[in-house]
């Protein structure tokens, strides 16, 4: 009898504490490629989610504004924290997919995040939607990743219909030089072609000429032949889709030649990089892109410089368009998690649903976050910036630029 | 007095019982999932294994009849709502057919020449692929997401564990049929001297073409099954070179040129990378594909034969 | 169109510097070294690390990577190929890819992932001849492997251990009769081959960029090329590199940049189902 009773208490004492530490920590899933050609974008992505975390589980009373920073670990969990679970996508959709799969039904994550590559990302979240767990992405431009009418999918960042619309709306501010050509040199793949088309589309209803479509497949070993094409193109504006590799050989073969379009716009990607300000940033001045973040964002809302400083300190590199959107995302997750008061995910995701950040809540340059009825930010943005004296400055729109535009382009 | 061959049949029984009560006794999404992927390259690895082991051609390209499997039943399963079980059927032809086509001036070549030809042939298609709009292009095609038996798409690994199961048994058969019977024969004088082989009659083109439609035609069904499974399809991702010599390692890590050795390569082959990536890989540093080449290198130079060299080495001499 | 002509030749005597190392030690050995696009990486990483970290630009520090990369070889070859030349020719390629893959991960390990460029070369900009157009960089590298072409062809046609080379492809044993030492051939022919694609990467640093897997693309192209020219011809496999440079760059201007590489390989199969022993194949 009395081995009976000693049994049952310490069975009710395992099952409260058991369910006591079960509440101390909240897992997520992230999925980014930590292995591969884009590795260097994925550790970086990483880095970011790791921050979010850091400043959710600690008290950062200075970055004051930002759900759960100034406090310790997940309020509304009893203080629980947030603890977050990697994994290598591999640059692969098939191992995104298995990953997903596995963070859900072995490491049972609240939520998923990741994936950077448009192609993964859509494959990591067939599992999330086919369990039930929200996946929310955050740096993936792809627009047809919010068109699938997912109900576990969330995305915090701009779509490439907003940063190219955007990119076509600063042309139109231009009046030192003509914007009528526009050539657009796109690698092949899911984001490059779909950049094409948009530039086509835009150049069409703003009354310019496609003088140019120039592809290539990324990682070439060489692109003399699509700068020769684009040279005898003559455009007055050519509009790059890169990732990094070929960014910096672009740029390396143009210099060769020694030519250089009056107005180089990227759509981001490669050229907006760390990676790229640190190789090529004297050398390619005056390059132009659209970003969805900028170093020199804190002049208009302190707490980005201090959550740029924060990034820069923890990791010796500076906060790029990739990682401030993947960190501005993991704290929006996190946010909505609190606000739900538990690890259901269904509860999560009313909660991502029911998400009302305002322009202050946020460190990046956005409204706020509120997701519209395909689970897009309605209020997220990019913003214009170009390279001078070795990093990216703001120069549109006008609210936010820190810097005035240096044209025409030339090398340096 | 048992036979050899029912005590083999026997024991393939037994296997088969334990593989099908697998999914009941392990539970969890992922240990069926790295199942799959081992059914999944054993097939691949089979099929490869006629035209590397037993007609004795090196290819490097197989991906290409795997991406077409898997290119035909995505499209089909899109853009033409046909369900995936003719899909893939179809899948399996257009591959074969592919074989057909290439078959010919390609077999022509010799030993490193085949290879390279291989491998040309596999990047034409990825690249070509990926600037087709028709299929999709560099954004390649997605499922939609609806769960049925009609679109083969299910919340739990099991129904494609079994789909998996009984298409490797349809494999193994097929391969073994094939290579125990007289088309084996003649791939082993193929494989032995070709000129010798045709000086003695044997009509060594319809041979070596038999077994490269019969190793393309199953490729691509796998290639089909692989995109329904994963709900999604890319050049990079069907028409990858890695893919094909993912084929080749298992085939000849579990040794080459016998019916039970691709088998073997990827049920060790598969689970180590598996291992390796989830205990190692969300380190970013990339250890556990180093460690994955190192094995690859270890075993290549240690033991050429393969697992199963190894295996006959220590085992009993059999009575013959 | 002169100047597509021109990127293309340059581009060109670049793939043919890289392919007649790979043919060297395919044409002497029969062995398919699939990790030399990883060698050539390796030359680009010892380039890149002499100028950031001394200031030593690649036009003298190329020799440095040819040392480098024929320790390599000789490491290679001693550690791994020595015991698979005598086994089926799927292990010697499973053996190397495998070698290739660590080599690419040790990089990934201690380089970082990231993308490297020499931003300041003591060659560089384009020069402008007759009126084509052609970067300095790519045309300093062209003309170091046309030298490096004559050296080689004059080291195996015209001297007495290029003789011996000859020799021990033809017949091993018979030439180990004839006082050929075989086994110190091979670990030269190693050497030799890969430091060919050690000056290769040191010089391309000029205008290419560095990372763990920037080997792979070229050495596909390098495979192609030596396939083209036909096995066992150093001539082939140089005619061969700069057949595909034009190739690609004519098809990247005129019909697709996108599709530059699969007109490559489709020209490759043509040629292959017409004429199955390359243009200059022996066999």
């Amino acid at each position: 009898m009395r081995t009976l009773l000693r049994l049952a208490v310490l069975t009710l004492v395992l099952t409260v504490t058991g369910t006591v530490a079960a509440q101390s920590t909240v897992t997520i899933g992230a999925i980014y490629p930590l292995t591969g050609s884009l590795a260097a974008n994925g550790v970086n992505l990483k880095r970011a989610v790791q921050l979010a975390v850091d400043i959710v589980n600690n008290a950062y009373p200075e970055l004051s504004g930002i759900p759960l920073a100034a406090t310790e670990g997940l309020t509304n969990l009893g203080g629980a924290k947030l603890k977050a679970v990697f994994a290598d996508s591999q640059g692969q959709p098939s191992v995104g997919e298995s990953e997903a799969r596995r963070l859900i039904t072995q490491e049972h994550v609240a939520a998923l995040m990741g994936a950077y590559q448009s192609s993964v990302t859509k494959t990591a979240s067939r599992p999330a939607e086919l369990q039930g767990v929200p996946f929310l992405n955050a740096s993936s431009s792809s627009p047809s990743l919010t068109e699938r009418g997912y109900e576990w999918f969330f995305r915090t960042g701009p779509t490439d219909d907003t940063f190219v619309a955007d990119i076509f709306k600063f042309l139109d501010t231009i009046t030192s030089q003509p914007t009528k050509r526009v050539a657009v040199v796109y690698e092949n793949t899911d984001f490059g072609t779909h950049t094409a088309d948009l530039v086509k589309q835009l150049s069409g209803s703003s009354g310019r000429d496609l003088v140019a479509s120039i592809s290539y497949t990324a990682g070439a070993s060489s692109l003399s032949a699509q700068v020769q094409r684009l040279q005898a193109a003559k455009p007055d504006v050519a509009v790059f889709a890169s990732y990094v590799s070929d960014a910096l050989l672009f740029v390396k073969t143009m210099r060769e030649v020694g030519y250089a379009p009056p107005l180089l716009v990227a759509n981001d990607a490669g050229f907006s990089t760390a990676q790229f300000e640190k190789e090529d940033g004297t050398v390619a001045a005056g390059v132009i892109s659209r970003s969805a973040w900028a170093a020199d964002l804190g002049t208009s809302k302190p707490v980005a410089s201090k959550v740029a400083a924060l990034f820069e300190k923890t990791y010796g590199v500076p906060l790029d368009g990739g990682s401030s959107r993947v960190l501005q995302g993991a704290l929006v997750l996190a946010d909505a998690i609190n606000r739900a008061g538990s690890t259901d995910p269904a509860a999560i995701k009313k909660a991502l649903i029911a998400t009302d950040l305002g322009r202050d809540q946020v460190f990046m340059p956005w409204g706020g976050v509120n997701f519209d009825r395909n689970q897009q930010n309605s209020l997220t943005r990019g913003v214009i910036v170009q390279l001078q004296n070795g990093t990216y400055h703001t120069v549109w729109p006008s609210n936010l630029a820190s810097v005035s535009l240096q044209l025409p382009f030339r090398w340096h | 007095m048992v036979s050899a061959r029912a005590r083999n049949l026997a024991l393939l029984g037994a296997l088969v019982a334990l593989l099908i009560a697998f999914p009941f006794v392990v539970r969890g999404a992922y240990p069926k999932q790295v199942a799959i992927l081992v059914l999944l390259y054993g097939a691949l690895g089979s099929a490869w294994n006629v035209v590397g082991g037993y007609v004795g051609r090196i290819s490097l390209g197989h991906a290409a009849f795997f991406g077409i499997g898997a290119y035909v039943t995505m499209w089909l399963m899109t853009a033409q709502h046909i369900t995936p079980w003719i899909g893939m059927a179809v899948g399996s032809l257009g591959a074969a057919g592919l074989a057909l086509l290439i078959g010919w001036p390609t077999l022509r070549l010799k030993g490193h020449y085949f290879a390279m030809a291989t491998i040309a042939l596999g990047e034409v298609l990825r690249i070509v692929f990926n600037d087709w709009a028709f299929v999709g292009g560099a954004s390649g095609l997605e499922a939609p997401i609806h769960v049925s038996w009609a679109t083969l798409t299910f919340r739990s690994q099991t129904p494609y564990y079994f789909i998996a199961l009984a298409f490797a048994v349809l494999t193994a058969g097929l391969v073994a049929f094939y290579v125990e019977g007289k088309a084996g024969y003649y791939w082993q004088a193929i494989r032995g001297d070709e000129s010798a082989a045709a000086s003695l009659g044997v009509d060594t083109a319809r041979y070596k073409m038999n077994g490269l439609v019969l190793s393309a035609g199953v490729t691509g069904l796998w290639g089909g099954f692989f995109a329904v499974h994963v709900g999604f399809v890319n050049p990079d991702s069907v028409f990858d070179i890695l893919i094909s010599v993912q084929m080749v390692l298992v085939a000849v890590l579990g040794g080459i040129g016998s019916l039970v050795g691709p088998w073997l390569g990827a049920l060790i082959l598969l689970p180590l990378g598996e291992l390796t990536r989830v205990a190692l890989g969300g380190s970013g540093r990339g250890v556990d594909l180093l460690l994955y080449a190192l094995v690859i290198v270890l075993i290549t130079v240690l033991q050429p034969g393969g697992i199963l060299a190894l295996w006959r080495r220590h085992g009993t001499p059999r009575g013959s | 169109m002169a100047d597509v002509l021109a990127s293309g030749l340059l581009n060109g005597l670049v793939y043919a510097l890289i392919a007649m190392g790979l043919a060297l030690i395919w044409g002497i050995m029969d062995v398919i070294n699939f990790a030399h696009g990883e060698f050539l990486m390796i030359g680009m990483y010892t380039a890149f690390w002499l100028y950031t970290l001394f200031g030593l630009d690649p036009v003298s520090t190329f020799p440095v990577a040819m040392i480098v990369l024929a320790f390599i070889g000789f490491g290679t070859y001693h550690l791994i190929i020595r015991h698979i030349m005598t086994g089926p020719p799927i292990v010697q390629i499973l053996a190397t890819f495998g070698l290739s893959l660590l080599l690419r991960q040790l990089a990934f390990l201690f380089f970082s992932p990231n993308y490297r460029s020499l931003p300041h070369t003591l060659v560089h900009g384009s020069l402008r001849v007759a009126g084509v157009q052609f970067g300095l960089p790519q045309a300093v590298t062209a003309a170091a492997a046309l030298v490096a072409a004559a050296a080689l062809f004059y080291a195996i046609y015209r001297t007495r251990w290029g003789l011996a080379l000859l020799t021990v492809a033809e017949d091993r044993e018979t030439a180990s009769l004839m006082g050929v030492d075989p086994g110190r051939v091979n670990a030269q022919v190693w050497m030799v081959g890969s430091a060919a694609v050690g000056l290769a990467g040191a010089l391309m640093t000029m205008f290419f960029y560095v990372f763990p897997g920037v080997g792979f693309n070229f050495s596909l192209l390098a495979f192609v090329a030596v396939s083209l020219g036909g096995f066992g011809s150093m001539l082939g496999a140089f005619i061969g590199g700069v057949i595909i440079g034009l190739v690609q760059s004519l098809a990247g201007f005129y019909l697709d940049p996108a599709l530059q590489n699969a007109v490559v390989f489709g020209m490759f199969l043509l040629v292959l189902w017409l004429r199955p022993q390359g243009l200059f194949g022996r066999w």
